[in-house]
């Protein structure tokens, strides 16, 4: 290799670089709005012109109650339909990378299908199906919704999470005397948890930000998203920017958690078998 | 309640795999009214009495016979809540597609063959569906020209900081869609900071020439819908890509290099085959979403950059035309299935997850 | 607790309508349908009869918190104020389903534009007021009463009422607008933006062809302005079609010019004194929103109680103080002189308390009916672009 052919590739090496930190930039360009503008003091109702600098959107965060019920409201349904999905979804998971049985390539077709059809197919067609039956829009109703495609969610990440596992392990408990069920909450649980935790975790994330499945079922229910797409038209308080920061803030402080863990984990593991 | 049939109780998995289906399509028959009246009654009392027969058959049987029912066990909440909520509404919005109302408040509509609702959709919102294909297929190549590259340097280059930059990816998306499309609508505002830049670094007739800025303008135009289009879904391209650069072992790189001499020759022989599932999956993961999406044309284009999920949420929650709206979802479902295979055949991939 | 409160009430039987597979028509079984499936998991609820709580659901932005506080205060009535009404069209979507059925929906009052009350009058969702405990209904401004929909406002009260003109950004514009025809100019191309509600965007051009929108009653006579806002739309002349968020565009500088409404301007130019409203002169529209009973609600005398304080100059004045929009009640500028300050200087907006020559030029839309009314919307709708 000559030595223009080196500094060729150094070039092509920095400037794949360059371009990966001006793509992060890129992401980073409105959150860096979105934060900034919790933190201005607009005149009237209408948080758009930069118009100094101010603390008192941080310290009355919730002076806004419509919006903080809405959160609350997005929280609760956040929480119940995830604790749903992540039991169902586990399941299907469980089943899937665990067993070799008859029709498991028509359950892995149908798992993918609602991952592969657009939001408003999905929400139109629920309430549509709602409407016929005449059951009324609301809390059940939006629940139901998240469910549905968390359940995909979950299963699908979950497996692809899993693939891997030597179940062997299990195997080899209950050859020492343990029964199935206490073979798979003591060894295959605790070590599939993480995976299911993280499916958790994303899917929660996808029902907190739901807005168009969200909007076709919700009737009356405000949740974040419709409140904040209701405020879009009318003013938008700083205090949504105060509320998305936080929300913003709290994912970063599970992310940086839970990376400490793992590597606290793979120090850990790494100990006793350094050699892999 | 009924013993089951010796044969069939010697075929476990046979029976678990009959009862799973029989019972979620029981619940899609009740869901979408297939049966009414007693024979609905009946069918419920089937389909409970088989759920019964199958758990007295794994009470009863031995560790084999478990061990063939238990993954159908394991399946059953899940599919029947997805038959229930996922395949009987699409039965339902078939129904309506074909349905016509009475009279403009008849609140819900007749089935009555109206087939006259599917060229309604291709005709009236020709534009819309043209549109919405055209942006998420531009969207989609944006997100690969933007998350290969960033997935290839975390994969290669990110050494211990791997998971740390692969979650910086994530965190912006953990902010509310509609608050980041919002955000997005403040930067390319006239008088906002993207428009500034460019003014200054007087840039707008280049812009202009390339259909990027229309009139000195970057917002409520096409691009800005591509934009945003391009910024939601990226997460989406990155992650798979990610995934697949990630499987690669570095010895396997570096014999490539070895081979092949250059870097480009190893990356096109080596590294681009192997993320090809990436680069399939991370297409539709974009792809699908952005062609349905209502959001981005709402927030960042104009009249003129309508996209159909707006047209279809429209007719559903504005105008009340509940029969029309299903037909347009149905197209848009149809189009997008043939687009996947087309797209799948072209990769020659069969696995879509 | 907000929204918490509104959980969902699960229907009884269902009817089937339809016939597409086989089906018997036992309606007793519908019962064995999805609903009941769910409400096994999801459990029912109901509002329990007590006429001491009023739940009222209103526009955004459209009341302070302090009248909120107040009334609750002085009546001892429970009071739920919420703000999710966006958009007549997509509130009565919402509202649709169970209002057909029969059912009741959560609010008990909401606050419908004029012809959207119509409508719900039209529909029997609304019950007659007991306007024998509202005595300071005599407050009602004479102008408001009496509309053609709703003889005698047995239905009906006009909740705030405001003009649909001309708003523009002169930051931007660069010149003073005073006509309809401004919106037309070349020189804001792309700079211009309309109201996604119909009849304001489209009374303002009948206007500006010597129509009077009183009385237009079938399509065809409006035809021609629908032609010209397309051709406009078309030619790239109108950026978007915008509900409230039209101030946004405004403020950034994103339209030159747009259709708006003079409260929220009035709101927005306190942040930015170059943003105005005119009525053009060729003329404006007047609007009103109104407060109906909703059909199922129990709550009739709080409701009465509710539009008693309100029709008080006093608290209607407190009120115009904070949505800046016209009040339907008699007295108010004298009472907005006595609280001085800023409010005493909204005594003497043109935009609130207009002269004469003003309210000249002000016209408001006569009933249409349903086909009539389908036809304009469809035709609104397609231009849109939704």
């Amino acid at each position: 290799m000559t030595r223009a052919h080196d500094s060729k590739q150094k070039w092509g090496r920095r400037g794949i670089n360059g371009f990966a930190v001006a793509a992060m930039l890129y992401l980073f360009a409105p959150i860096f709005m979105i934060v900034l503008f919790s933190f201005n003091n607009p005149k009237g109702r209408f948080n758009i012109v930069w118009n100094g600098f101010t603390l008192k959107n941080w310290a009355n965060p919730f002076s806004h109650p419509e919006l903080t019920d809405a959160l609350v409201v997005s929280l609760e349904i956040a929480f119940i339909s995830t604790l749903i999905a992540t039991v169902l979804g586990t399941s299907i998971a469980l089943a899937l990378s665990r067993y070799k049985f008859k029709g498991s390539g028509g359950v892995n077709l149908f798992l993918v299908l609602p991952l592969t059809s657009p939001e408003v197919v999905l929400g139109s067609s629920l309430a549509t199906l709602f409407l016929a039956r005449g059951v009324s829009f609301g809390i059940v109703t939006v629940i139901i919704a998240h469910v549905m495609f968390q359940v995909s969610f979950v299963a699908v990440t979950l497996r692809a999470r899993i693939r891997g596992f030597d179940w062997s392990l299990e195997q080899a408990a209950m050859d020492l005397g343990a029964s199935p069920r206490r073979a798979f909450w003591k060894i295959t649980f605790p070590l599939i948890l993480p995976g299911i935790l993280a499916a958790a975790l994303l899917s929660f994330a996808l029902s907190i930000d739901d807005f168009i499945i969200t909007f076709f079922n919700a009737g009356s229910l405000v949740t974040f998203p419709l409140q904040i797409f209701g405020a879009s038209r009318v003013a938008i308080p700083p205090q949504i920017n105060v509320l998305a920061t936080m929300l913003l803030m709290g994912s970063i402080a599970i992310l940086v958690g839970s990376l400490i863990i793992e590597s606290r984990r793979r120090r850990l593991n790494a100990g006793p078998e350094s050699k892999r | 309640m009924t013993k089951p049939h010796k044969r069939f109780a010697s075929r476990p998995e046979w029976m678990g795999l009959g009862v799973m289906v029989f019972v979620a399509l029981g619940v899609v028959a009740l869901a979408a009214e297939w049966v009414t009246g007693a024979p609905a009654i009946g069918l419920l009392a089937l389909l409970i009495s088989s759920v019964v027969a199958i758990i007295w058959t794994a009470i009863m049987g031995g560790l084999d016979t478990r061990r063939a029912l238990a993954p159908y066990g394991l399946l059953k909440p899940g599919i029947l809540w997805l038959s229930l909520f996922f395949l009987a509404p699409l039965w339902s919005m078939l129904e309506m597609s074909l349905s016509s109302k009475k009279s403009r408040f008849d609140f819900f509509p007749a089935f009555t063959w109206e087939w006259s609702n599917y060229s309604k959709a291709l005709t009236d919102f020709g534009p819309q569906f043209g549109r919405s294909f055209l942006y998420a297929g531009i969207a989609t190549i944006l997100t690969l020209l933007i998350g290969y590259p960033l997935a290839y340097v975390i994969a290669f280059r990110g050494g211990k900081y791997r998971s740390l930059l692969l979650g910086l990816i994530a965190v912006p998306f953990f902010t509310s869609y509609l608050i980041r499309t919002l955000a997005w609508q403040n930067l390319l505002s006239d008088s906002g900071p993207v428009v500034s830049v460019l003014e200054t670094l007087r840039l707008e007739n280049v812009m202009e020439w390339l259909h990027i800025m229309d009139n000195g303008r970057l917002i409520n135009t096409p691009a800005a819908v591509i934009g945003g289009l391009t910024y939601n879904f990226l997460p989406f391209m990155i992650l798979p890509i990610y995934v697949s650069l990630e499987k690669i072992d570095v010895r396997l790189m570096d014999a490539s290099m070895d081979l092949y001499t250059t870097a480009t020759g190893a990356f096109r022989r080596v590294v681009l085959p192997l993320s090809l599932p990436g680069i399939f999956a991370g297409s539709l993961l974009v792809f699908i979403p952005a062609a349905g999406d209502f959001v981005n044309a709402k927030f960042l284009g104009s009249p003129q950059t309508t996209m159909i999920g707006s047209s279809i949420q429209d007719q559903f929650l504005v105008q009340l035309n509940y029969p029309l709206a299903a037909a347009m979802s149905f197209v848009l479902m149809a189009i997008i299935t043939a687009s996947v295979l087309v797209y799948a055949k072209f990769m020659g991939t069969e696995d879509l997850t | 607790m907000g929204t918490r409160n509104n959980l969902p009430t699960w229907s009884g039987p269902k009817y089937s309508r339809r016939d597409f597979l086989v089906r018997s028509g036992l309606v007793g079984a519908g019962a064995l349908s999805l609903p009941t499936l769910l409400a096994a998991c999801g459990g029912g609820s109901s509002t329990p009869a007590d006429t001491k709580t009023l739940f009222f659901e209103n526009w955004t932005g459209y009341m302070d918190e302090e009248t909120v506080g107040l009334f609750a205060k002085e009546t001892g009535i429970d009071f739920k104020y919420t703000e999710a009404f966006n958009d007549n069209n997509e509130y009565f979507a919402k509202i649709q389903p169970a209002l057909a059925k029969g059912d009741k929906i959560a609010p008990d009052l909401i606050a419908p534009t004029f012809w959207m009350a119509a409508r719900l009058i039209q529909l029997g969702w609304v019950q007659k007021l007991d306007k024998s405990s509202i005595p300071n209904f005599a407050n009602l401004r004479d102008d408001l009463k009496d509309p053609s929909w709703d003889k005698g406002n047995e239905y009906s009260l006009p909740y705030q009422t405001g003009i649909a003109g001309i708003a523009y950004n002169k930051k931007v514009t660069g010149r003073e607008l005073k006509s309809v025809e401004d919106l037309f100019d070349a020189a804001f191309k792309g700079k211009i933006g309309v109201l996604t509600e119909m009849r304001d965007t489209i009374g303002l051009i009948l206007m500006a062809e010597g129509k009077d929108i009183s009385k237009v009653s079938t399509f065809n006579e409006a035809a021609n302005a629908f032609d010209r806002l397309e051709k406009a739309k078309n030619d790239g002349q109108i950026r978007s079609f915008t509900g409230n968020d039209y101030v946004d565009d405004l403020a950034a500088g994103n339209f030159a010019a747009c259709v708006g409404w003079s409260g929220d301007v009035l709101q927005l130019s306190k942040d930015n004194p170059d943003i105005k409203f005119i009525v053009p002169e060729e003329g404006g529209t007047s609007w009103y929103d109104t407060m109906v009973w909703m059909k199922g609600s129990e709550n009739g005398s709080s409701v009465s109680q509710w539009m008693n304080y309100l029709y008080d100059p006093v608290n209607a004045a407190r009120l115009t103080s904070f949505v800046q929009y016209m009040s339907p009640v008699k007295g108010v500028r004298e009472e907005l002189v006595k609280l001085g300050g800023e409010s005493a200087e909204l005594a003497e907006n043109p935009l609130l308390f207009p002269d004469d020559a003003t309210i000249k030029k002000l016209q408001t839309w006569g009933g249409l009916s349903e086909t009539e009314e389908a036809k304009f919307d469809e035709r609104f709708a397609s231009i849109a672009g939704a």
